[in-house]
């Protein structure tokens, strides 16, 4: 990956109607990277990716490939392509001839195309018998696997993924992911994939950008947005995570109902006098005190235990506080708590654990 | 991908370009229809409504009406019952003949109707049968039955087989389900093909020309006043017929819409 | 549950099955049985006799097969180039024009055919419609428009446009949005879309319409009579003749079978291609 900016929008606007699904968008895709766009249902992301491969029309904004401007370009002129939610594999043609039929558009010889494709095969680690079957002997991961081949026989300067895994089953998902992420290194080219799922962009992107309601919510590197949301809606999003509302009073301590805290939160949180923030801590940084383990934190918080759930891996508790909120706690198994529902406990966690979100 | 408006208005206007080409020999007829001379020639210089009233008197159109009315109503429900099973079979059932079935359903459809009518007529008269408009019934169904079976599939291929067998797995007997599930879920369909059926029987020539013997149905008793001895009541009546056509399919649209907007007020 | 399935499914056919029978296979068995008896005899109780069928070689009749044949194909040929692009605005472009039309074509279905082509005869005929009002605003009047071969033509086009629109829209409206999306996606132009993804993927609805546009046409008897005069004689309405007129059911019964023939072996070879069940709407 390097700095150069590949694919570049500003003030990229979409309009159906009285709806506004974007607005005005800025981004910069870097060359290379591997970029995930991550948004709940709704959020604008299916209306972007038409946009940057051109099937449909932005109504203001615009939008640069390697300097040069795309956004009016016909999706059949754009060197962009997408791999479909559906796939959008051609029913009617062998695997081999949807791998080839970019290449076919573009006029490249029989021999060639032949060639090419059984060395497309390779890559994605299919049988080169395939090249003779029909789409529809073929087995949704196999699918999958075509419909990229297809894409990267078309040999775009991006690569666009409109969720192209969220039919499949979780296990064959996940080994899908790998795949994707090491093509990505064999190929070295820039893949922007659309994505309703945090898991999945974690797993693969360099970076991810949030939507919320067609804005940015926030665009940053995986872990930047798993530890340092920007708003409640990324660290909501991102999986789950206790929030607490915060306040700083005169003297620059800060006040959190039901909470104990040591003295010296209010310098160290860096929230000025009279100023409110919400502070988010993750359930996995948050531990219970008391009965071995049980060493205190910079911040603590009373309350009785309401619900356990063995995630396999890991255990999660759900723990009622005196003020009645809700708090979600994450424990290795080895680090299991053992006590019955409803009795009080203790729960404490360290403020370099915390991130404060400020102003909301 | 989305056609821009331009292409969009052109597509409409196409649309509207073969509605009207496809409306303009009724046009025509309708204006013929209301022309005073008995010889018709265009522009038409004097109006008059007078061969409407000579048609409504008329003892023939009167009793050609009352043909064509018992035709048509036979047709549509023997077609009806026919076509329902028919349309299960075809589309519904995983049956070992189906394929074939499906094959013989369609070839009447694709069959020359003035062919289909002689052949019933020969084979009428070796069994000894004088054709009258029994008969035509029976030519009609060879043809419109099938049709029948076809508009009812579609609404059978769109049915969750599921459905029958959540019935069947509550102890629901085959008659049963046929009662309470599959004919209630395909009655849109059986309607509207018992509309096409009506229709289609109302307005069809080359099956009753061979196979209607001394009887004849309104578009027969047309086709012979066009081709021998015109009579300005050849237009008025066949603007008749199709003013009785776009009643009942005016009716067959506005009913269903109307009852559901009366079951929806009843049940809000 | 499977046999259950077969069991109902052979019940739900019988009615069909014995209507058909006995007024469509068994009708095509007498006519066949006629076809080979001698001339002119109203019964099947003689010596079987090709006669007939050296009548139709002899006589000339496949001048009129040729002109019902040939007229057919042209009529297929100008339908699918006419109704292609609404069958494709009706499948993609139109939103809720595409009931009206639908209705609107629909039911010209449920006017007698004799009508409609009676008022084409009103509309070109010398004094009609067209001619009436060019002579009366132009002065200038010509002879009518009818009695022609191209007139014939056109009659089969306006008769049977539904049966080539309504399977084409159907045909087309199979074709996946995204297929043709991805095509685009990979550098297709229009023109290549068409011929690489619409029409190979609409194909099921391409053929029944031909097919079901080319068997009608060629069986179409009141076009030519009506519209046609004695422009030609199509073949349906030599079999009629031989009926009516000469009474000489053999002959009839043998020039139908020649069309039977060409008509149910175009129709058949047709159908048994396509897949019913994906073109009537299957849920998958």
């Amino acid at each position: 990956m390097t700095n150069k900016t590949v694919l570049e929008i500003a003030g990229l606007h979409k309009r159906f109607g009285d709806f506004t699904a974007l607005h005005s968008l800025d981004l910069k895709v870097r060359d290379g990277e591997f970029l995930a766009i991550v948004g709940p249902s709704g959020s604008g992301k299916t209306t972007l990716i038409r946009l940057f491969v051109g099937m449909d029309e932005p109504t203001d904004g615009t939008i640069w490939l390697r300097g040069k401007r795309i956004d009016m370009v016909p999706a059949n002129k754009r060197p962009t392509c997408m791999v479909f939610q559906s796939l959008a594999l051609f029913p009617h043609m062998t695997v081999g001839r949807n791998i080839e039929f970019p290449l076919k558009i573009q006029g490249v010889g029989k021999d060639q195309r032949h060639a090419r494709a059984l060395e497309l095969l390779d890559l994605l680690r299919l049988p080169r018998a395939y090249y003779n079957r029909r789409v529809h002997q073929c087995s949704g991961g196999e699918r999958q696997r075509i419909a990229l081949a297809r894409a990267l026989a078309f040999d775009p300067d991006i690569l666009f993924f409109d969720e192209p895994l969220s039919a499949l089953d979780y296990r064959l998902r996940k080994t899908l992911e790998k795949e994707l992420k090491d093509l990505h290194v064999r190929t070295g080219k820039t893949f922007v994939y659309i994505t309703h799922s945090l898991e999945e962009a974690m797993a693969m992107s360099d970076r991810i950008a949030i939507m919320r309601a067609g804005r940015f919510e926030q665009v940053a590197p995986a872990d930047e947005i798993y530890n340092r949301p920007i708003s409640r809606f990324v660290a909501e999003f991102m999986g789950e995570v206790n929030l607490f509302s915060v306040r700083a009073d005169e003297g620059g301590g800060v006040l959190a109902e039901g909470m104990d805290l040591t003295p010296d939160v209010g310098p160290r949180l860096g929230l000025a006098a009279a100023e409110t923030g919400t502070l988010m801590v993750r359930p996995e940084n948050v531990w219970f005190v008391g009965a071995g383990n049980g060493r205190g934190g910079d911040m603590m918080a009373r309350g009785h235990l309401r619900g356990e759930l063995n995630l396999g891996s890991r255990f999660q508790y759900e723990v009622e506080s005196e003020t009645g909120q809700r708090l979600t706690v994450e424990t290795s198994r080895e680090g299991r708590h053992d006590g019955p529902l409803g009795e009080p406990v203790t729960l404490a966690w360290s403020l370099d654990r915390c991130h404060l979100i400020q102003g909301e | 991908m989305h056609p821009s408006a331009l292409s969009r208005a052109g597509f409409l206007g196409y649309g509207l370009l073969i509605l009207a080409f496809l409306y303009l020999p009724l046009v025509a007829v309708g204006f013929a229809s209301i022309s005073k001379a008995r010889y018709l020639t265009f522009p038409i210089r004097r109006y008059d409504t007078g061969w409407y009233a000579e048609a409504v008197a008329s003892d023939t159109v009167q009793t050609l009406l009352i043909l064509s009315l018992k035709v048509a109503g036979l047709v549509t429900v023997i077609s009806m019952v026919v076509g329902f099973f028919g349309a299960l079979a075809f589309a519904r059932y995983h049956w070992r003949f189906r394929g074939l079935f499906q094959k013989l359903i369609l070839l009447p459809i694709f069959f020359p109707q003035a062919v289909l009518g002689l052949a019933l007529l020969m084979w009428f008269n070796a069994l000894g049968v004088v054709p009258s408009w029994h008969t035509a019934v029976v030519a009609h169904l060879v043809w419109i039955s099938p049709i029948a079976t076809l508009i009812i599939a579609i609404r059978a291929y769109s049915f969750d087989p599921t459905l029958e067998e959540a019935a069947r797995d509550m102890g629901c007997s085959t008659i049963q389900i046929l009662r309470d599930i599959t004919i209630p879920l395909l009655m849109p369909g059986v309607i509207s093909a018992g509309l096409f059926a009506f229709l289609l029987s109302w307005g069809n020539f080359p099956l009753s020309l061979f196979t209607t013997g001394a009887d004849s149905t309104l578009p027969e008793w047309l086709y012979a006043k066009m081709v021998s001895g015109y009579s300005p009541l050849v237009p008025t009546v066949g603007i008749l017929t199709v003013l009785a056509s776009v009643a009942l399919v005016a009716v067959g649209l506005l009913v269903p819409a109307v009852l559901r907007r009366w079951r929806g007020g009843g049940a809000g | 549950m499977d046999r259950l399935n077969s069991r109902l499914g052979a019940l739900a056919a019988t009615p069909m099955l014995v209507l058909l029978g006995l007024t469509f296979l068994v009708p095509m068995l007498v006519v066949a049985a006629f076809s080979v008896m001698p001339p002119k005899v109203f019964d099947l109780w003689h010596w079987p006799d090709v006669s007939a069928y050296g009548e139709i070689l002899r006589q000339g009749y496949w001048k009129s097969l040729a002109w019902s044949l040939g007229m057919a194909l042209a009529s297929t040929a100008i339908l699918f180039v006419i109704c292609w692009p609404l069958a494709y605005a009706m499948a993609k472009v139109y939103r809720r024009f595409t009931l009206v039309l639908t209705i609107g074509v629909v039911m010209t279905l449920f006017v007698s055919e004799n009508i409609r082509l009676f008022g084409w005869v009103l509309t070109l005929m010398k004094g009609g419609l067209i001619e009436g009002y060019v002579r009366h605003w132009t002065g200038i009047g010509f002879d009518g428009l009818l009695y022609n071969v191209p007139v014939i033509i056109f009659g089969l086009v306006y008769v049977y446009l539904p049966f080539m629109l309504f399977p084409l829209a159907q045909g087309i409206a199979m074709v996946p949005d995204d297929a043709r999306q991805a095509a685009a996606d990979l550098g297709a132009t229009r023109k290549r879309i068409l011929w690489e993804i619409d029409l190979p993927l609409a194909a099921p609805g391409i053929v029944v319409g031909c097919l079901l546009t080319f068997v009608l046409a060629a069986g179409a008897i009141a076009e030519s009579k009506l519209l046609g005069g004695q422009a030609v004689i199509v073949i349906a309405d030599e079999v009629e003749t031989a009926f009516t007129y000469g009474q000489n059911w053999p002959l009839g019964s043998a020039l139908a079978m020649v069309l039977i023939a060409i008509v149910g072996a175009i129709a058949v070879v047709g159908v048994t291609r396509v897949d019913l069940d994906a073109l009537m709407g299957r849920r998958r």
